[in-house]
């Protein structure tokens, strides 16, 4: 059984990396207000994604004025000079639409996807919050309360949910990435009227915006109606706040204990990494896949079927503009100390670092991430957040043509090399979630 | 003058040039474009499985899903074995081990899952005949492993512990619970016994008996003609033996006669789950299937309908407020729900009761119908896009016994629906007056404003009735129920005669043995346990000279003063006797259920504010449990004797440390015997 294996093995080999992709084919162009417009066309489902990717996220925020681009994502739904208040979502809606958005440490993206003869309606509507929004006190307070609401349901009433608070605030020193989008409530009732209008001034503005519009189109009729509603868009100045801050390498292990409202304790690595779009971030993907992605990775297999430490265990690396964090995290079986547990990640990654990885696992490696990418593209929602990611932290929306080319490039023993560069014990950040004893508050 | 009017001139010429859109209003839209249904090829296998292809080249990807169609089962005792079921059936093949499973489906970068009643696969299409020979190899020769269902029901044990902190997990319990009765399929819930209960024969005999052709449906989507998938599906499962398979049938469940309120306490909750829901009967073949969803769109389907429009973003009392109406073959539930702020629990309630007493009295406008088809056929219309979506209308229409035409006319009959058939299903199927109002979230703050709405029953987090105590007759003070304690174990003198104490207990785990050994020397003020794990000494505790040291792994260190305090607290044999001159404050909280005994509650407070609860029996006044924050919960069970004095030899702990409680039995208990040097150290 064992040779029938490595026979078939070899025959996947050959035929690895033949182009599977189809090639996503697109027009664009930058508007004179700065505007960034891309376009993909694909008329087999007659509907439409139009998206507006906003590069304002938590990181551009004042640090004592922390949550302002979540919240913007909030109150841009809340109506605009020419759309009453509430009215927004109900248009989308009302028209067979949905529509949502999110905020991240590095962007903003808004969305709706539409029945397609109502892509003038989506433009027009997006094309009003940017142009003039209305942002009030009524609405101010109104989401304010909501978004309390929003970080109680998703951070402190939800077990292990101050995970990446907990882990960024650690992780980071001087880089706003220390601090997430949900931002502090205490900044928010503090923030007046006229700081959100402030900082929606200053980067919810045509140059530094991209707009995206993917699905049932016609090119040239988008185009136009694209410039008929965001050309007259004032540009804002272009010296937009982004912080220029090196986040000083940590030469020792940072380690804490949380306690929160769960049963089982869980164990949180985090490690540095480099910029979203530094090269070695192929292999860090691919040697995440290896370490957690699948039942045959390295550590499903020895800690969660073989030893049984884990309930389950999972290596995800969140790549941020200015260089995120690797995150590793187990939750423990019944019974066991979750230092037993750290102990055998440990020495796992220590093993990669040593040993690193054969040729098979690459070889099972490339075959995933080409699944993974072939499957990546498979929705218009999917494909305009692609192509307008690819533009804004790759620098080309072409990108999202070459993403498989950059994979290509790792060699086997750049998974080593990277193991040894970040995911090592200089700096790391280790946090233990158990649980909050019984009668205490 | 003229020369103004020159420049400006010029201008105004140039103004159309800039096609300045009207922003007043919202643009006309386009002519509707056609929503065309993909088709889906059908045949049927010899064997009687139900075969549909849907070609779609869009991406060079194929999926294969099979369904098994059964009634729903009860599983009583067993409880969970079918949610541990995929994961055996992807536990190894008489062919292939689990590990050898796993290697090939992952180095094809493919998928592969099975649950009861299904079997998924997906891959590129140039694996298309791998993983289809991966697939039958799981559904034809699963063998069971032993030792895969002793670590599946671990982790589903772990994973309900996990589950009995989690408000939504509790909230889910407990409505399923009411709503259809804990006797049905949909209402029963596992535990830890039902979990442990299951064997790998429970396991291979489902298997044996639901696993059939003839029940099932496949079907593959994506880069695939129909004759080659025909070709292909002979050739894999033409093979395959039906057989009968039974039936089963349950009675509906009924409505509450009025509406009933019940509360599920979870004191670290800082939000309320509030979940407004009661049984009914909907099935997507039922006459009223697509005006109930138009009533519930408008009611509180999506972000525009009128519980999400009041409850967020008119009142900012949650981040989200949505009702459902299932639609199940057997019975399904009307739900109404969100997580809301805690000290807006009962205005929360209030408006949710408002809205639904508001569509039945009033119903829906025009204009709300008209949002409302719009939405429905835009998610229809998105929902296409998928090329899955044709594959799984295809089975809809042969499982549900479904016109043929029911969704290629869904759009024009969802139109066709007017004001009064949805006001009248509003009158029918919306019942304010006989529906479960539950909360889960903090009892201390919520409960006395919950009764505003009626009688408030409280569950457990595992949805079963909180026993009732009637406290009528417990009224003893806090040095009351300390002094009948010393009573109960053999009066205060005998007591204060022991004074040094060894204790050897002993746990299972994981199938190795863990020690406890406890030297206690009330005179000396020294206490020291030891921890040993398959004879090995893994941490010891030391407690002397006002000072407490811990060591493990070759590491010791001294504790902050803070924690020496909490830990002297449990550094006699029979504290109560220390509490008075150790200048501890006590003071009674009521009385308690403990795991079905009524019991005192007396919190003992220390000099630092350190906190420890103790529980004495109501009926026998032993203490049968102490919690701290330290050491977690130790509950007592069995007493006996020593030297006229009643200790307990059988101890549950429950560390913060550890999710599960070890069970302690005391192997060797030694009263007023002079300890050696090497004990004391």
């Amino acid at each position: 059984m064992k040779r029938n294996i490595t026979l078939l093995i070899g025959i996947y080999l050959t035929s690895f990396w033949v182009q599977a992709q189809n090639a996503i084919d697109f027009r664009e162009v930058t508007l004179d207000n700065g505007l960034h417009l891309i376009m993909h066309q694909d008329n087999s489902t007659p509907i439409v994604a139009v998206s507006v990717l906003y590069h304002v996220g938590s990181k551009n925020e004042n640090p004592d004025r922390t949550g302002f681009a979540h919240f913007f994502e909030h109150l841009l739904f809340e109506g605009t000079e020419n759309i009453g208040r509430g009215e927004y979502m109900n248009k989308i809606q009302a028209i067979g639409g949905t529509l949502n958005a999110f905020t991240s440490s590095d962007i903003t993206y808004y969305y709706e996807i539409v029945p397609s003869n109502y892509l003038e309606t989506a433009l027009y509507m997006e094309s009003e919050r940017m142009l003039h929004p209305k942002i009030d006190q009524i609405g101010v307070d109104t989401q304010r309360d909501v978004i309390k609401e929003e970080k109680r349901q998703s951070y402190d009433n939800r077990p292990y949910g101050t995970i990446l608070p907990e882990t960024m605030k650690r992780a980071f020193s001087e880089h706003p990435y220390r601090w997430t989008p949900i931002g502090s409530m205490e900044d928010l009732d503090a923030a007046r009227l006229d700081e959100f209008i402030a900082f929606h001034k200053s980067f919810y503005v045509p140059n530094n915006a991209t707009l995206t519009i993917a699905g049932d189109i016609d090119y040239d009729q988008a185009e136009a109606w694209a410039r008929a509603y965001f050309e007259e868009i004032p540009s804002g100045p272009d010296d937009f706040f982004r912080p220029d801050v090196t986040e000083p390498a940590k030469t020792t292990e940072i380690r804490d204990i949380i306690y929160d409202n769960i049963q089982i304790p869980a164990i949180i690595q985090a490690y540095n990494l480099p910029p979203k779009n530094h090269p070695d971030s192929y292999a860090l993907e691919m040697l995440s896949t290896y370490l957690t992605g699948g039942n045959s990775s390295l550590m499903t297999k020895e800690l969660v079927d073989k030893q049984q430490k884990a309930l389950g265990v999972q290596a995800i690396p969140l790549d941020l503009e200015d260089g995120g964090v690797f995150i590793m995290y187990a939750i423990t079986n019944m019974g066991v100390d979750p230092g037993e547990l750290e102990t055998e990640i440990d020495l796992l990654l220590k093993k990669v670092r040593e040993e690193g990885i054969s040729e098979n696992e690459f070889q099972k490696l490339q075959n995933i991430i080409e699944n993974d990418l072939v499957s990546k593209n498979s929705s218009m929602e999917g494909i305009a957040q692609n192509l307008a990611e690819a533009k804004v932290f790759y620098g080309g929306t072409n990108y999202v043509n070459e993403e498989l080319d950059y994979f290509r490039k790792v060699k086997q023993e750049d998974l080593q090399r990277v193991a040894n560069d970040y995911i090592n014990l200089d700096g790391r950040v280790v946090l233990y979630y158990l649980p909050k004893p019984a009668d205490s508050e | 003058m003229k020369k103004i009017l020159l420049y400006i001139f010029p201008l105004l010429l140039l103004q159309p040039v800039l096609a300045q859109v009207d922003r007043s209003t919202y643009p006309e839209p386009g002519p509707a474009p056609e929503i065309k249904l993909g088709d889906a090829a059908a045949f049927t296998l010899e064997n009687g499985l139900k075969v549909f292809v849907v070609e779609n080249r869009k991406l060079p990807r194929v999926a294969i899903s099979l369904v098994l169609d059964r009634d729903p089962l009860l599983e009583k005792e067993k409880t969970g074995m079918l949610g541990l079921f995929g994961e055996m059936m992807m536990g190894g093949t008489s062919n292939r081990t689990k590990d050898e499973l796993d290697e090939e489906v992952d180095f094809i970068g493919a998928s592969l899952s099975a649950s009861s009643t299904s079997l998924f696969a997906s891959s590129l299409k140039k694996n298309q005949g791998k993983i289809l020979e991966l697939m039958t190899d799981v559904l034809y020769n699963p063998v069971f492993p032993e030792e895969e269902l002793d670590k599946l029901k671990k982790q589903a044990i772990s994973g309900l512990a996990a589950s009995k902190d989690d408000p939504n997990s509790i909230s889910g319990r407990l409505t399923s619970a009411l709503n259809f009765g804990k006797d049905h399929p949909y209402g029963e819930t596992q535990t830890e016994a039902t979990i442990n209960a299951v064997t790998v024969a429970d396991i291979k005999n489902y298997y044996e008996t639901y696993f059939k052709p003839n029940i099932a449906y496949l079907a593959i989507v994506g880069d695939i003609s129909s004759e080659e998938a025909e070709g292909l599906l002979k050739e894999h499962f033409e093979s395959w033996e039906k057989g009968d398979v039974p039936s089963h049938t349950y009675p509906v469940p009924a409505v509450p006669t009025q509406n009933k309120v019940a509360l599920v306490d979870r004191p670290a909750s800082v939000q309320t789950v509030v979940n407004i829901t009661y049984p009914m009967e909907m099935s997507t073949n039922h006459p009223d299937f697509l005006t109930t969803r138009l009533l519930n769109y408008v009611l509180g389907g999506g972000a525009s309908s009128r519980l999400f429009m009041n409850l967020r973003e008119d009142k900012g009392f949650t981040y989200g407020a949505y009702s459902s109406i299932g639609s199940d073959k057997l019975v399904t539930s009307f739900s109404a729900r969100a997580s809301v702020n805690q000290t807006a629990t009962d205005s929360a309630i209030h408006e949710f009761l408002y809205e639904i007493k508001k569509m039945v009295e009033n119903g829906v406008t025009e204009s709300e119908l008209v949002a409302a088809k719009a939405n429905l056929s835009g998610s229809f219309g998105r929902s296409l896009e998928s090329p899955s979506t044709i594959a799984s209308f295809a089975i809809n229409t042969q499982r549900y016994g479904l016109p043929d035409d029911f969704y290629a006319t869904y759009l024009q009959r969802l139109n066709a629906v007017t004001v009064e058939q949805v006001n009248a299903a509003a009158k029918k199927y919306l019942k304010p007056e006989n529906m479960y109002i539950t909360a889960v979230g903090n009892a201390k703050e919520i409960e006395d404003k919950l009764r505003t709405f009626g009688e408030v029953s409280r569950f457990t987090n595992m949805a079963d009735p909180e026993r009732e105590i009637d406290t009528s007759e417990l009224n003893l003070s806090a040095s009351e129920v300390l002094a009948a304690y010393l009573s109960a174990i053999g009066g205060e003198e005998a007591a204060e005669q022991i004074k040094t104490t060894k204790i050897s207990m002993s746990a299972e785990v994981q199938g190795n043995k863990l020690n406890m050994i406890t030297v206690q020397d009330s005179e000396n003020q020294v206490m020291i346990q030891r921890m040993l794990m398959a004879g090995n000494e893994m941490s010891k505790t030391l407690l002397r000279d006002g000072k407490a040291t811990v060591s493990a792994m070759g590491q010791s260190q001294t504790l902050p003063d803070e924690q020496f305090e909490y830990l002297k607290m449990s550094m006699y044999i029979v504290p109560e006797l220390q509490y008075e001159t150790m200048g501890y404050t006590i003071s009674s909280d009521g009385v308690k259920d403990i795991d079905g005994e009524t019991a005192y509650k007396v919190l003992i407070t220390n000099p630092t504010g350190g906190e420890v609860a103790n529980y004495y029996s109501t009926a026998t006044g032993l203490k049968i449990r102490s919690e701290d924050s330290i050491t977690g919960v130790t509950s007592y069970g069995r007493y006996e004797e020593f030297e006229g004095v009643l200790l307990p030899v059988q101890l549950s702990v429950e560390s913060p440390m550890i999710p599960f409680p070890l069970n302690f039995e005391v192997d060797d208990l030694e009263v007023n015997i002079t300890l050696t040097p090497e004990e004391l150290n």
